[in-house]
């Protein structure tokens, strides 16, 4: 399966965000989406999930049958700041979430739990009481019973305590078989870390970085260079 | 002084312009034309000056003058008092409404946006801007009482000495008002938001307008001269309290706590400092009760989980209203009995006038506090997900919040439907029975056209972006035209048959069209703003 974008492009008031972008991302892999602060990540993730009305372009799913557009429920979209039904517990949620949800081979509501590392005595708190990290990861729950087909992670580990963040890092790369991932960060060294291809937002356009023979340090150099040509553009 | 005075200006002038420019922006087809830099562009920026000027001179008295046309001459018309009475009345008016306004509004402790740019952001001398802008707002009552109090007490028989009072009384109350909440915060640390009166203070207000208005009723005015003592107490009170204003220590700590919390002053921010706090708000609304659970399933269990956790935001201020309506009717019932024009006079307001009600009506509906509470504290969070903004399920959730947002309204519709329709009877009643039903019934679709008329727009427009500020422009003009189109329907004047029908089916017909479109179009249209 792979996730085909074409000619998508998108202004804001006169200023061209997105330059007529054609990508395709594979199956079974982790992309760190880098680029400069306003380069248009965001824009990107908003365009691809639908919140945002593309001023051209298309996107699409493609595998060995052909080609279909993307449904609400092949996209799943993680925000770096954690957005849960405050006024539920942990628990209703994932129950409401179940109940309208077909899911394949649906499990007791604490298995999901214990796979997320929520403590049962956490379980049946008001959402609106969990700490960043908690809401974090019940947030990225419920996309992964979705089983997206297309999981965008906008920061996801910014403000992240630490053990919170490797658990998070170990989920995705166990998530990763089966579904494209789509992570952007401004840290280098996560992306690096936790990636299998980096793509850089510059100038409007997608461009995969090419890892080639070089090492770590080379590698990051040439990211680099790339993301401060954006200041001379 | 004079170097404060003229920062407050400039900056209230350049923010007051940007909102003006970014109201013109927001406009549903004027904005598509307006360029992005409209910021920046000269002849905008000029036209959008002089809109500011306009408005800072027209404010001084446009509203002072509407207070007076409606507030006491509009009273004043319906009592129909004679010559030396009318007068004697619009004193007695003044004096009680003056004492109500004292505590609602004294300029100081409205947390407006403008103190927390000058005083928190920019980090301006908070005593001097305090006093500086103080005094202006206390010039500004000035110069728009005086004008006002000639406009309107000399045709009515009052002496221009007693005029020229009025407006040092109202600034003196003001300024009484602010040194006693001053004396307030020094000795018991507790700020004051005079836009969240508190319970001693509402029963003030109340007591001042009973007085107002009920006194008259009982034709018991104040005597000339006991108005005249109470404007000579006014203004002398305002200049004792004079010392505590300028000696006062602590403003900039007390606008910090002011400000920190005020809802209005939130929403301006702009910032990541705004979502946070409006946050803190919306959670507060939450109940932490944990016998509340529901049996039910999907899309109900989450509705029921919600309305029974909001139950306080949500019910609390329908059920005020409707206390309000049923003291309102027994009050009236009351009246009848002792002052039997009254009774008349109300028999023919009901005859004649019910589309005065769709004003009331207007105000009386809890549709937008309603979708403001389901988008803050549930779609904000939940329209990240995919499956929420599944066609099916956004309608099937339509539904359910339809019924829910009408039992809500229902409330004060039905007690003030059911009200008048007793007033209607007690008050002489009408030759045909049908016109009680009709009169409830056309009250009862007026609640429910509000409260489908707010979903629908939410649903169609959904005017909030993610950081929980309203940003749409159409959303705006609109409840802006069904404020004008309700304002209109207090001078139609049609028989309660005719008018009750009509309304009945405008409410059928808008119900059936309002939900086609929700259907047509809240799949594509019910999204985060971005």
């Amino acid at each position: 399966m792979k996730f085909v974008i074409e000619h998508l492009s998108k202004s804001y008031n006169g200023r061209q965000v997105l330059k007529d972008i054609d990508f395709a991302f594979e199956e079974g892999k982790i992309y760190g989406l880098l680029g400069r602060n306003g380069a248009g990540k965001t824009t990107l993730f908003n365009c691809l999930n639908g919140d945002l009305r593309t001023d051209g372009g298309s996107f699409y799913f493609e595998d060995g049958t052909g080609r279909r557009d993307a449904a609400p429920e092949d996209i799943g979209y993680v925000l770096s700041m954690p957005t849960v039904p405050e006024f539920m517990t942990a628990r209703e949620f994932l129950k409401f979430f179940m109940d309208i949800h077909e899911v394949k081979e649906p499990k007791p509501l604490d298995e999901y739990f214990a796979r997320m590392s929520i403590a049962p005595e956490d379980r049946d708190k008001l959402l609106k009481d969990y700490s960043h990290g908690m809401k974090n990861k019940m947030q990225m729950l419920i996309h992964i019973i979705a089983e997206p087909n297309l999981l965008l992670l906008d920061e996801p580990l910014t403000s992240l305590d630490v053990v919170v963040a490797e658990e998070m890092k170990g989920l995705l790369r166990s998530l990763k078989a089966g579904r494209i991932t789509v992570f952007s960060t401004h840290i280098m060294d996560l992306a690096l870390d936790l990636c299998d291809e980096i793509v850089l937002l510059s100038h409007g356009v997608l461009e995969k970085v090419d890892k080639s023979d070089l090492d770590r340090k080379e590698f990051k150099e040439r990211i680099l260079e790339a993301l401060r040509e954006e200041d001379h553009a | 002084m004079l170097k404060t005075l003229r920062l407050s200006f400039a900056l209230r002038n350049t923010y007051r312009v940007n909102a003006i420019l970014y109201a013109v922006k927001q406009m549903p087809l004027l904005g598509r034309v307006i360029p992005g830099t409209v910021y920046q562009i000269r002849g905008f920026k000029i036209f959008a000056n002089v809109v500011s000027v306009l408005w800072e001179i027209v404010s001084a008295f446009l509203g002072k003058y509407l207070y007076f046309l409606l507030m006491i001459g509009g009273a004043l018309s319906l009592y129909g008092l004679p010559g030396e009475a009318a007068g004697q009345a619009f004193l007695h008016m003044l004096v009680f409404l003056s004492l109500a306004g004292m505590v609602l509004n004294t300029y100081m402790f409205n947390p407006t946006k403008d103190k927390y740019y000058a005083m928190i952001l920019l980090g301006m001398d908070a005593r001097g801007y305090t006093l500086v802008n103080f005094f202006y707002a206390v010039l500004k009552v000035l110069a728009g009482f005086a004008l006002c109090a000639l406009l309107f007490g000399l045709p009515l028989g009052c002496a221009l000495w007693q005029c020229l009072l009025i407006p040092f009384f109202v600034a003196g109350l003001k300024l009484l008002m602010a040194a006693y909440a001053l004396r307030d915060y020094e000795r018991r640390k507790r700020v004051r938001n005079e836009n969240n009166p508190t319970g001693p203070f509402w029963v003030f207000v109340a007591l001042c307008l009973a007085a107002a208005y009920g006194l008259p009723f009982l034709d018991a005015c104040l005597p000339a001269e006991a108005s005249a003592a109470f404007l000579c107490a006014g203004i002398l009170l305002g200049l004792l309290s004079l010392r505590r204003i300028l000696t006062f220590p602590d403003y900039r700590l007390m606008y910090k706590e002011l400000l920190a919390g005020a809802p209005l002053v939130t929403v301006q921010m702009g910032s990541e400092a705004t979502a946070k706090v409006q946050r803190e708000q919306s959670l507060k609304n939450i109940s932490a009760d944990s016998s509340i659970t529901s049996g039910r399933k999907g899309f109900e269990y989450l509705n029921e989980l919600f309305i029974r956790r909001h139950r306080k935001i949500l019910w609390r201020s329908a059920k005020r209203i409707a206390l309000a309506e049923l003291a309102a009717a027994a009050g009236c019932l009351a009246a009848f009995r002792f002052v039997p024009e009254f009774r008349a006079g109300i028999n023919e307001l009901l005859v004649t006038s019910l589309p005065y009600f769709v004003f009331i009506m207007y105000f009386l509906n809890r549709g937008a506090g309603f979708t403001a509470a389901l988008f803050m504290n549930c779609d904000h969070s939940l329209l990240t997900y995919p499956f929420y903004k599944k066609p099916g399920f956004i309608l099937k959730l339509f539904q359910i919040r339809l019924r829910e947002i009408v039992k809500v309204n229902l409330l004060p519709g039905a007690v003030m439907g059911a009200g008048l329709a007793l007033l209607l009877f007690a008050s002489g009643g009408t030759d045909s029975p049908l016109d009680y039903w009709i009169l409830f019934m056309s009250v009862v679709s007026m609640s429910i056209f509000f409260s489908v008329h707010y979903l629908t727009l939410y649903y169609l427009l959904q005017p909030y972006n993610a950081g929980t500020e309203l940003k749409s422009g159409t959303y705006k003009v609109i409840t802006m035209a069904t404020y004008l189109a309700s304002w209109a329907m207090i001078q139609v004047k049609l028989p309660i048959l005719l008018f009750g029908l009509l309304m009945i089916a405008f409410c059928i017909l808008y119900c059936i069209a309002a939900c086609l479109l929700v259907y047509r179009f809240a799949p594509k249209t019910f999204r985060l703003r971005m």
